[in-house]
């Protein structure tokens, strides 16, 4: 377990054992990671804080419900931050069943120590090219996924593709993310599942 | 409830990217977390492709919170109950029936829309609560599922106007005594110097809830002043104010 992810831990104890100074110490850490996805997905800055607070609070309600084991803090914190935004856009739109996203959260990421220090040794620069390299059709499946609270099939349809080739187009995007940021080789494990054939798998 | 739906290892797999980057509709993604959490199968592949989801909002710079902000979520956690703590106290239930607003849904979950001002003067008007286990709880969850909460003080002493789903209320603790002919009126004061009663307070001991008897509207003011019985409008100067909408 890295440092940071050891630090992460202890303090997901903390919050758990009802110390809110400990919350204070995780908004300290990563409240401007969270506010920065919170305005991308809502748009106002106003709205977006209303959402990191909103995110903390849930956090802290529900801390019993990380599991170290399976994931950073980190990352569930910020799965939390973007699907509280996303409830908000959801609910404007109301084209989607809007489900307490939170509750979903967990099993968002997973212990993977070697990917966790990978991630943790990145900085924000190599992060954004990473993205930035990707085909524009995955970066922009990703976008209006992660960042828009679109389904894969509604981002099917706002691309003008088969729901096949939407999700294809994300995995492909993830994996080579996973292999620009590990440098591993390891997008090529990704078999491409792809109901649309081929055109993804060229890419 | 419902039987949410199966999923079987290889869509699992299939829609693990959609899953990671949250682009499963709620059923799928819920039948989703249920097969990983029961199947014996490693699905490492799909792991990998939601752990590398978690990278993306990474990738923005960061923005600079407003200085309110943490010690609104401060305020905010320290009156909200952690869900595995809850059950280990339970709050007591109140004597005289003051929270039946609370238990019979007259607030409605909303966004929590509450000022920095507002937030830190009602975490110090709260935690004065202590002693008032029930009250305390009951103020402080209408304050957390409120759209918009005001601090109110003046002489007379301090409090909160909360407005929720279209209703109002105006909640205090140990107002300074009046003579025994006397009465708090509670006003909302309206940008065109429209003055509207909006109800009374009989007594001053403990913490005292009142639902105005009308919601904020386009009200700018909210005062509350000393009057021998009810009037029409106020006959004195406030001992307490809240400007609206700040």
């Amino acid at each position: 377990m890295t440092e940071a992810r050891l630090d992460d831990a202890w303090l997901a104890e903390r919050v758990k054992a009802g110390e809110a100074r400990a919350l204070g110490e995780l908004y300290d850490r990563y409240s401007g990671m969270a506010l920065a996805t919170a305005i991308r997905v809502v748009g106002s800055r106003e709205e977006a804080e209303d959402v990191v607070h909103d995110a903390f609070v849930t956090v802290w309600r529900k801390i019993d419900r990380f599991d170290a084991g399976r994931g950073s803090l980190r990352a569930w914190l910020m799965t939390v931050v973007r699907n509280r935004g996303i409830d908000r856009i959801r609910s404007r739109r109301s084209t989607v069943d809007v489900d307490e996203a939170d509750e979903l959260s967990l099993l968002r990421t997973s212990p993977n120590p070697t990917w966790e220090e990978v991630v943790t040794r990145a900085s924000t620069d190599e992060l954004r090219a990473a993205l930035a390299e990707l085909p524009d059709e995955q970066r922009r499946a990703v976008e209006l996924a992660y960042f828009e609270g679109y389904t894969y099939r509604e981002v099917a349809e706002i691309t003008g593709v088969p729901p096949g080739t939407a999700n294809g187009r994300m995995r492909l995007a993830l994996a080579k993310l996973r292999q620009g940021l590990s440098g591993s080789g390891a997008a090529a494990s990704f078999a491409v599942v792809n109901a649309n054939g081929t055109e993804e798998a060229t890419q | 409830m419902s039987r949410q739906p199966e999923m079987g290892c290889t869509a699992v797999d299939e829609l693990a990217p959609a899953y990671g980057l949250g682009a499963l509709d709620a059923p799928e993604a819920r039948a989703f977390s249920a097969h990983l959490a029961q199947c014996r199968k490693p699905h490492s592949e799909a792991m990998e492709l939601i752990e590398t989801a978690g990278v993306v909002p990474m990738s923005l710079e960061e923005a600079t919170p407003s200085a309110a902000l943490r010690a609104r979520i401060m305020t905010s956690v320290a009156s909200t109950p952690q869900e595995h703590a809850a059950g280990r106290q339970p709050a007591a239930a109140p004597a005289d029936g003051r929270r039946r607003w609370w238990s019979m849904g007259a607030l409605p979950s909303a966004l929590v829309a509450a000022s920095l001002v507002a937030a830190i003067g009602v975490g110090a008007w709260g935690a004065s609560l202590n002693s008032r286990l029930a009250d305390r709880e009951a103020v402080l969850q209408a304050i957390a599922s409120a759209d918009a909460v005001y601090t109110a003080s003046g002489p007379a002493g301090d409090g909160v106007v909360v407005e929720s789903g279209g209703a109002a209320m105006f909640m205090t603790e140990d107002l300074v005594k009046l003579n025994p002919e006397q009465i708090y009126q509670l006003w909302l004061i309206h940008s065109d110097g429209t003055i509207v009663a909006v109800g009374t307070l009989d007594r001053t001991d403990g913490v005292v809830i009142v639902t105005l008897e009308q919601d904020l509207g386009a009200a700018v003011s909210f005062a509350m002043t000393v009057e021998e019985g009810r009037v029409e409008q106020p006959t004195g100067e406030p001992v307490l104010t809240a400007q609206l909408g700040a």
